[in-house]
């Protein structure tokens, strides 16, 4: 058995918000030609029709002002360049006509094109190209932040595309309570930042099982003590607070806030793994985005598998109902574990729904029932049996890494 | 090893009077709609529609929020010791009402009493 699945005790996700990958990772194709990035052919037409290139003049903090919209109506006329028509084909030519509809600023609207050159961002950059990133991992939906994070936890948004109430229908369960309920009984925990901060999962989880939640405080003590649970999902910093240790800076990189405080943020969710060497032998880390916040991708969003569920036409606000038949922009992913050659570019397909599927899969081996999403969803890590895809296992490496980098936070 | 560094943001990011962005205000949405099913005591009261900036987003979440762990956590608290309690004050109570009472006497229905009285 490879060791580095054979070690495995722990899976740790952590999701940020609202980038997409070409804004966050679209540099690091000068770098490494295998990632899926962005060249000079690459371009979007303003309403005057004149083409607009990607250019790497984001900045950290004040450009994108409105928040671009990330909704469904607004999402469909990024990927399909406002074609409503029956047989319409996805073309990603839509992005700065729909922040254009925000402002009314045909200058200001280029900038949804703008990206982050990896000096900006040592952090996401640097764990890009030292482990694994994906070139394929998309939202689950095109549309916005609760029913994408809903993929995370259920492997369904339950047939919402919207940001209202979403309620839980039986019988697909949270991957929190599959584990827990499952013989032996596994540990899973939600990791909030902190209670002011609190969690976008509230109408099921939160109000129902506020138990299953933690703050960060006590995921940096879990790392430190070694007592992490099997699966654990860490929410960022949503809001700018005070708190009883000081000024606390929104880390999730929604727009607007900094984006310089969710590099740290990540950095020190990493750095709280790699201190306990122990944990560090044993922990996968996913990185991942919920949705790519409104912001230009050059990659067209596959079709997939149906979940059981539709949007209506009036849900949807298209017009046009929704089968869940096609995933939303791509966003940047990777994995992070001292057992993943470094350099790792994965080109398979997943989106949310993959976290679920790869949790289940890995520590309770079969199960149902899930949702035909899930169930069709790819998975990160191998199931460790008898016969392993090497093909297909990241965690590859036959002995342990010792040249991982560290960050200073 | 590689050591990176990693900037910190400057002091001008924070900004709490930062208008609330839609994904706060639908937190706040969901917050509201959880609070309704709290215990009265644990509710807050508040007009969420007044809520305009980030910093008075993040007041009402961590309000709420610990209004929900602190109705859950009293929920839980073992009723074991409530019946204890319980049984002890219906003890107290009998022993009352049985020394008040006169010897042999009962409460008697209405129709007994008028029986008696004709």
């Amino acid at each position: 058995m490879p060791p580095g699945l054979d070690n495995l005790k722990h899976i740790v996700v952590l999701m940020m918000e609202n980038r997409s990958f070409d804004h966050m990772l679209g540099s690091l194709k000068a770098v490494d030609a295998r990632i899926d990035g962005v060249t000079g052919q690459l371009a979007n037409p303003d309403t005057t029709s004149a083409l607009v290139r990607p250019q790497p003049l984001a900045e950290f903090q004040g450009q994108l002002d409105p928040d671009p919209d990330h909704h469904f109506p607004a999402v469909d006329l990024q990927i399909f360049g406002g074609d409503t028509s029956g047989n319409r084909v996805a073309t990603m030519q839509g992005f700065v006509k729909s922040y254009f509809n925000q402002r009314r600023d045909i200058e200001h609207s280029k900038k949804i094109m703008y990206y982050f050159t990896q000096k900006q961002l040592p952090v996401l950059t640097s764990l890009a190209l030292e482990f694994s990133v994906f070139n394929r991992w998309f939202a689950s939906i095109p549309g916005p932040t609760i029913c994408n994070r809903a993929f995370a936890h259920y492997g369904t948004s339950f047939g919402r595309v919207d940001m209202n109430l979403l309620y839980v229908n039986e019988p697909f369960k949270s991957i929190y309570d599959r584990l827990l309920s499952a013989t032996p009984k596994r540990t899973a925990k939600l990791y909030y930042y902190d209670t002011t901060s609190s969690t976008m999962e509230i109408t099921n989880l939160l109000q129902h099982q506020p138990e299953l939640f933690g703050t960060y405080q006590q995921f940096l003590q879990d790392c430190r003590r070694g007592t992490l649970p099997d699966y654990c999902f860490v929410e960022p910093n949503y809001n700018d607070h005070d708190s009883d240790v000081g000024e606390e800076l929104a880390s999730d990189q929604h727009p607007d806030h900094n984006v310089q405080a969710g590099e740290r943020f990540i950095a020190q969710i990493y750095m709280a793994i790699k201190r306990n060497p122990s944990l560090w032998a044993s922990t996968a880390l996913l990185i991942v985005y919920d949705e790519h916040g409104g912001i230009y991708d050059h990659v067209v969003p596959p079709e997939c598998i149906p979940d059981m569920f539709t949007a209506s036409a009036n849900d949807t606000g298209t017009g046009k109902e929704f089968r869940f038949d096609r995933l939303g922009v791509r966003v940047p992913a990777m994995l992070v574990s001292p057992w993943v050659p470094k350099g790792t570019v994965v080109n398979r397909t997943f989106d949310h729904a993959s976290i679920p599927a790869t949790v289940t899969k890995w520590f309770l081996g079969d199960y149902s029932p899930r949702s035909p999403r899930e169930s069709g969803a790819d998975v990160f890590l191998e199931p460790n049996v008898q016969s392993v895809d090497p093909a297909r296992n990241l965690l590859s490496l036959s002995t342990m890494r010792t040249d991982c980098p560290e960050f200073d936070v | 090893m590689t050591l990176i560094h990693v900037p910190q943001p400057p002091k001008s990011a924070k900004n709490p009077n930062r208008p609330a962005s839609s994904l706060l205000k639908v937190q706040i949405e969901h917050l509201h709609n959880a609070e309704k099913r709290l215990p009265l005591r644990h509710r807050t009261n508040t007009y969420i529609n007044a809520i305009r900036t980030e910093g008075e987003a993040a007041e009402y979440i961590r309000e709420v929020t610990e209004a929900i762990h602190k109705a859950h956590k009293e929920a839980a608290t073992p009723r074991s010791l409530d019946v204890r309690k319980r049984t002890k004050m219906a003890v107290v109570t009998g022993k009352r009402r049985a020394r008040t009472r006169p010897s042999g006497a009962g409460k008697q229905s209405s129709s007994r009493r008028r029986e008696q009285k004709k």
